[in-house]
């Protein structure tokens, strides 16, 4: 019966990565063929990807795009990390009666979709531009900004925050700790899963955004690689081979990123469930 | 009483966000250096290259001015543009846009102050005339033409062969004549006459522009579907045309482009910028020709000539629109060897009437058999009948994919066309 059973559940686990990986499969394949081959479906490598990689280097650039998502994405990460993980800490730890209504609120704000926000936010940007030039409309400064941190992110260090051990926190002031200091001593060393999880996430997050960095950069200087391969795309004849090159390298920073961490990662998103 | 509170802020603050944002401000267009524009435009091997060389032409006439090229997806420029002019913020847009003719009147339409005329920048009569209706709004020119759209229908010459027709047999045909041929070719070759994708509707739309007919009356904002005999013709030819087992169906555009790149399909009814998709796979030189694009049988209005989509130039209403609508007019506004040299570099064909007379327009070309494609196409372009494109092309037509799904599962035609017509009337008000 047993075995029957894991028959059964290998199948549909071989089933469920075969759908999975195809895609990631398909994307590396094409990189190294012509454009005609990939559009006729082929999945055999083929001996094209140092051509292609040359059409879109010659084509494009590359690497001031690829340093504008890197940018942008530490920045995001490391700050929106910071302000979550206080936020997080603190709503979880201190005693007030307005934390819960604060908190619900928040929540519901998740429930406001980006583009309903994107033309005021893209206002505000727009007056400050003449007082601030280095925050205004493309300005890299304006696509870290509002997604810097996100309603889910401070939700999911809360959760995470639940089951910390609160008695150490005791025991630091009793030793004289300030409040900070147990935060940045004893808080984030022992989280370290829950920042892996939430750094894959926001990083993830900032690396492929597209809709706002698109209305908020306007000059060729400041475009980051969604906007790069979207770009790519928009001829009236693509080349994919060239394409599916761009997108196999905008996908090797996320992918390392993820190998990396990937052990924290799945510890992480255990803990904040459990 | 907490969730009333919640509720209520977010309120507040959904009020907040959506009463920003409904008068313009000319102050905040930034003081740019009057010695440079911006375009935006999509397309490298096209748009993009025929702007550089508009800036090499240009500079005999203003060495002083920088023209700043900025690449953009189709579907960005959009996004860009209305979240820029519906916010009401001047800063960052470009001087020089390039525009999508079945979307220009949305644009001129929603955001009128926002465009500098261009009508004494340019002669609009010199231009093809069924340009002119979507470029420009109560009378005035807003948009420079560029390139054409003209259909034409591409055929592969040794299939023709190979089913008894000669080249000739093509020549100013009707759809029922298309389909008579396209049962010959599936019969001897086996082949299928082209590919469909079910969620476009380009080649209706090519029909019933042939008859002088639109998806929206003279007005531009009422539905023309109900009773609108050439759109019937059109989805009738449509459906014989998958009667007859001639279509392979795909459903994007690589499987399109793969359709005659990998000669499973005999034609390619289409417009003139695909050519650079077909010359693409060399192995087939010589074997394609170009008809004219089919008529449509019943419809005596409808002529041998149509249009699929084409762009033009709008020069935006910020600092800079005076030396912009200039560039304008001295490259693609008048300079006809500028359209010569965009015909051999990049395969543009303009609407410009006196470049057909150029060199470049009268070369042969070995790969349609030594075929002088451009002096055609030149010539179906001036035939292709005038409509006003309007304000909602996109989303009737999303409303008529699905109808014409109803339609093919045998649902009677006029009643397809009224109910498309009702949802059409309650979609745009």
């Amino acid at each position: 019966m047993s075995k029957v059973n894991s028959i059964i559940s290998y199948t549909v686990l071989v089933i469920a990565s075969i759908v999975s990986i195809f895609p990631f499969l398909w994307m590396i394949v094409s990189s190294t063929n012509r454009s005609a081959d990939v559009t006729q479906g082929r999945l055999l490598p083929g001996s094209h990807f140092f051509d292609n990689l040359r059409n879109l280097l010659d084509t494009v650039d590359l690497v001031p795009a690829l340093m504008n998502s890197a940018k942008i994405s530490i920045f995001t990460t490391v700050l929106a990390l910071l302000i979550a993980s206080l936020a997080g800490y603190g709503f979880e730890i201190f005693q007030s009666k307005a934390k819960d209504i604060v908190f619900n609120i928040l929540l519901l704000s998740m429930m406001i979709p980006f583009a309903a926000l994107m033309v005021p936010l893209f206002r505000m940007f727009g007056k400050i531009s003449p007082v601030a030039p280095f925050l205004g409309i493309d300005t890299l400064t304006a696509v870290v900004l509002p997604t810097v941190t996100t309603a889910f992110l401070i939700f999911f260090f809360r959760q995470s925050t639940k089951m910390f051990p609160k008695d150490i926190l005791e025991a630091g002031r009793i030793d004289g700790l300030n409040e900070l200091g147990i935060f940045f001593r004893i808080y984030v060393p022992t989280m370290k899963t829950t920042y892996a999880a939430g750094a894959i996430i926001t990083f993830m997050a900032s690396w492929n955004s597209y809709l706002w960095p698109l209305v908020v950069l306007q000059s060729p200087e400041n475009q980051t690689i969604p906007l790069l391969i979207s770009n790519l795309g928009s001829s009236y004849s693509p080349d994919f081979g060239v394409i599916m090159t761009a997108i196999v390298i905008a996908t090797l920073p996320s992918a390392l990123i993820f190998f990396i961490m990937q052990k924290h990662f799945v510890a992480g998103m255990m803990g904040s469930v459990k | 009483m907490k969730k009333y509170l919640a509720l209520f802020l977010v309120s507040i603050l959904l009020l907040a966000a959506c009463s920003s944002g409904s008068k313009t401000e000319e102050a905040s267009g930034d003081s740019k250096d009057t010695n440079e524009i911006t375009v935006w435009a999509w397309d490298p091997n096209f748009n993009i290259k025929a702007l550089e060389m508009a800036k090499e032409a240009y500079k005999a006439e203003d060495s002083e001015l920088n023209v700043k090229i900025v690449e953009n997806a189709q579907a960005d420029i959009i996004q860009k543009l209305n979240t820029s002019l519906s916010s009401g913020t001047t800063k960052g847009l470009p001087n020089i846009v390039l525009i999508e003719d079945y979307r220009a009147q949305s644009f001129l339409q929603a955001y009128p102050d926002m465009f500098y005329e261009l009508t004494d920048s340019f002669k609009a009569e010199e231009f093809a005339d069924y340009k002119i209706a979507p470029t420009s709004l109560d009378g005035k020119n807003y948009g420079l033409p560029f390139d054409t759209g003209v259909t034409g229908l591409y055929f592969r010459t040794d299939y023709l062969e190979e089913a008894g027709y000669k080249v000739e047999d093509l020549k100013d045909m009707d759809w029922n004549k298309y389909i008579e041929i396209g049962k010959k070719v599936k019969e001897t070759t086996g082949k299928h006459m082209l590919t469909l994708d079910p969620k476009d509707l380009g080649l209706i739309r090519t029909m019933i522009q042939s008859a002088g007919s639109w998806y929206l009356k003279e007005d531009g904002v009422t539905p023309n579907l109900a009773g609108n005999e050439a759109l019937k013709e059109a989805f009738e030819t449509y459906k014989a045309i998958l009667d007859a087992d001639l279509v392979k169906p795909v459903s994007d555009w690589s499987q399109f482009v793969a359709g005659f790149n990998s000669g499973d399909v005999a034609t390619v009814p289409s417009g003139n910028w695909i050519t650079a998709s077909i010359k693409a796979e060399e192995s087939q030189s010589g074997k394609w020709t170009v008809a004219a694009q089919p008529r449509l049988s019943n419809n005596p209005d409808s002529v041998n000539a149509s249009n699929l989509g084409g762009s033009s130039w709008y020069v935006l209403n910020v600092p800079g629109k005076e030396k912009a609508a200039e560039f304008l007019g001295k490259t693609f506004g008048s300079n006809v060897d500028f359209y010569q040299e965009l015909n051999t570099e990049i395969g543009a064909i303009g609407t410009y009437k006196p470049a057909a007379e150029g060199e470049a327009y009268k070369a042969a070309d070995e790969f349609f058999g030594g075929q002088k494609v451009i002096t055609d196409f030149a010539a179906m372009t001036e035939k292709i009948p005038q409509v006003n494109y309007g304000l909602h092309t996109y989303a009737i037509e999303d409303i008529l994919a699905v109808e014409m799904q109803n339609y093919l599962k045998g649902k009677d035609i006029d009643k397809v066309l009224e109910d498309a017509q009702a949802q059409a009337e309650a979609q745009i008000k």
